[in-house]
């Protein structure tokens, strides 16, 4: 890291030691979390709603920022274990009457497995990670950029392999249905605070310090002995995880599966929410993730006629996503390390910068 | 036989990803905008082809050109433009977004429907070469590649605007040092990447006769991971890269048995994994890939 050690903060007269200063960094985003959801389930019955897709959103970006942030390492392909940590719940949720009706050629294993909720987010764990070590390890030997493209490929190659492999969901096309609705808004709420928590302590660890040292120079961190292909991994496995809970929390509240929805629309999304907020910080993949999700409640409102006064104001469908690209675009012009981010001081070296 | 005639189709796949790859390689050096956007120049020139070819030819494929240019130019003056100082992910990420928002127009102003017009017909007939039936399209795909390549070649190894393309492709600061005028040579090379998109679009409406507002997607996502395995910063890389990729498409959808021919799309995929593993840098690594890590 290129800023100044700060062994101890001064704040309003009182020193504060640094691992309270630090910790500080986790209480803030899950106090904000947690008192949003407390006043969105109030506002409507369809603010809840989107409450919990916010949630899932939330966990995806800040799943995406564990490695995004910390490696300053471009990935689009996260979708994809969203895609497999939601394929993975499903099949364990499923009921295996339904399962038998609508996946008939399963592999049998996959056909009787079964598990409660938590234990099949877990698994959806996993797996998720699994597929993210291994794809990782083809994926981490390349350049930052070229990485960041490569993980399109990725993406890519699993919604193929979802969508046409019989053995492990439904026919091309068709859709994985009667997914029970296990967890509530508070327990999603939980989770969503529990994946907070893990990727501060992930952020904490030795690893992660030395794979921000190489994303702030990467020329100095390698000299210095780290092995950035050996951290950025770390990180893209971590990171993997969460993003298979997120996409086994989020659909769990969509109650259908199909491979076509982990979409290019899906990344664009989520690598919006976390570019608007500030992707250096998991602060900024917080507030990214609430500010975005509250914009595309509104605009929700407005695509289906909102009544203002006398007038019903209502938007084509598709403006949500026209407008998400125009803030993308007007935020990376005008304030590139987004909405938390430090603005760079001149006559210092920035490390807000990703390659 | 067969083989031939397979060898030749994927050829002219190759070819068509090739330009792709090319237009984004172009802008790459310049820049170090790897330009996901790209695809929607692809799209725009493909709804002029579709819309105007019913009623003249010519007027179509002129305005094709000219939709391309106009919209690869406006994307640099509205927003590349701004943050041409900002890292090369950062650019990505914005066109990305560039990407994204122009779908939606495109959903927008001509519907979520794709439209559909026969696009020179002529090409769809087959003509016989020495035994072999050989689709007209693919033989014209070929020669149009090479021609755009060579031309290409041609004109940023011959003429003084190209000279100058490939001198602040090198190195953008001394170019600028040197005299020559940033604005005016990017904004080149966007135009550049303009015709070669509007080419790309006259091969595949021709072969699909239909236009989508993702049209362009496919083909600019197998183009740019094409660029990436075969080495961004270096032309000769990028293209070879996209052409590879476009001639495995073709081969896999041939020879792949029925029973996994689903598959061939993820076999590329694999393809390029397996090419990761192999050549972590590129097949052609450029000079500047060691900084950029």
């Amino acid at each position: 890291m290129t800023t100044s050690p700060a062994p101890r903060r001064r704040f309003t007269g009182i020193t504060i030691p640094e691992p309270l200063a630090r910790l500080w960094t986790l209480a803030v985003p899950l106090l904000v979390v947690w008192v949003v959801s407390l006043a969105t389930s109030f506002v409507s019955q369809t603010a809840a709603i989107d409450l919990g897709y916010a949630l899932a959103n939330l966990i995806i970006v800040v799943a995406m920022w564990t490695f995004i942030g910390n490696s300053g390492v471009l990935s689009f392909g996260h979708i994809a274990f969203v895609a497999v940590g939601a394929w993975t719940l499903s099949l364990l949720t499923i009921p295996p009457n339904i399962k038998s009706a609508i996946m008939p050629d399963l592999f049998p294993f996959l056909a009787q497995a079964s598990a409660s909720p938590f234990v099949a987010l877990l698994i959806a764990a996993l797996v998720a990670g699994l597929v993210a070590l291994l794809s990782g390890l083809a994926l981490m030997r390349l350049n930052g950029l070229e990485a960041g493209i490569a993980t399109f490929a990725l993406l890519m190659l699993v919604v193929q392999i979802l969508t046409y492999w019989k053995q492990i969901g439904p026919k091309a096309g068709q859709s994985m249905t009667g997914l029970p609705r296990s967890f509530d808004l508070q327990s999603i709420l939980f989770i969503a605070l529990a994946v907070i928590a893990l990727a501060w302590l992930y952020g904490q660890s030795r690893s992660a310090r030395m794979l921000r040292a190489s994303r702030d120079n990467v020329q100095a961190a390698p000299a210095s002995g780290i092995r950035v292909t050996l951290h950025r991994l770390i990180a893209f496995t971590v990171s993997g995880a969460l993003a298979g809970i997120g996409g086994a929390v989020w659909v769990q509240l969509n109650g259908v599966a199909q491979a076509s929805q982990f979409s290019l629309d899906f990344t664009f999304t989520t690598i919006a929410m976390l570019v608007v907020g500030g992707m250096l910080s998991m602060w900024g993949a917080v507030v990214g993730a609430l500010a975005i999700s509250a914009l595309s409640h509104v605009l929700g409102l407005f695509e289906k006629g909102l009544q203002l006064g006398d007038v019903v104001v209502s938007l084509p469908s598709g403006s949500r996503l026209i407008t998400l690209g125009a803030i993308m675009v007007i935020i990376l012009i005008f304030r590139p390390s987004g909405i938390t981010g430090v603005e760079r001081r001149p006559g210092r070296s920035s490390p807000a910068s990703l390659r | 036989m067969t083989f031939l005639q397979a060898l030749i189709d994927a050829t002219s796949a190759g070819a068509v990803y090739a330009l792709a790859a090319l237009g984004i390689g172009l802008v790459f050096g310049v820049m170090r905008l790897a330009n996901f956007a790209n695809g929607e120049l692809i799209t725009g020139a493909g709804y002029a082809l579709i819309l105007l070819w019913p009623v003249s030819w010519p007027l179509a494929i002129v305005a094709s050109i000219v939709v391309a240019v106009a919209l690869a130019l406006f994307m640099d003056a509205a927003v590349f433009r701004w943050i041409r100082s900002q890292p090369p992910a950062t650019l990505l990420i914005a066109s990305f977004g560039v990407s994204i928002l122009l779908q939606r127009v495109y959903d927008g102003v001509f519907g979520t429907n794709v439209l559909s017009a026969a696009v020179a017909p002529a090409l769809a007939s087959s003509v016989t070469i020495g035994g072999l039936r050989v689709n007209l399209i693919s033989v014209v795909s070929i020669v149009l590649g090479a021609v755009l390549l060579v031309g290409m070649h041609v004109f940023l190894t011959r003429t003084r605007m190209g000279l100058q393309v490939r001198a602040a492709s090198e190195d953008f600061r001394a170019a600028r040092v040197l005299g020559i005028r940033a604005g005016s040579v990017i904004a080149l090379t966007f135009a550049l990447s303009g015709i070669l998109a509007a080419a790309i679009a006259f091969v595949l409406t021709a072969q699909s006769g239909s236009v989508g507002p993702t049209f362009g997607v496919q083909v600019t996502l197998f183009a740019l991971i094409g660029s990436a395995i075969g080495g961004l910063g270096r032309l000769g890389g990028s293209v070879f890269g996209g052409f590879i990729v476009g001639f495995a498409v073709s081969m896999f959808t041939t020879w792949l048995p029925d029973w996994i021919n689903d598959f061939r799309i993820a076999f590329v995929y694999l393809l390029v994994a397996v090419v990761l593993v192999i050549a972590p840098n590129g097949l052609f690594a450029g000079r500047h890939s060691k900084e950029r890590t």
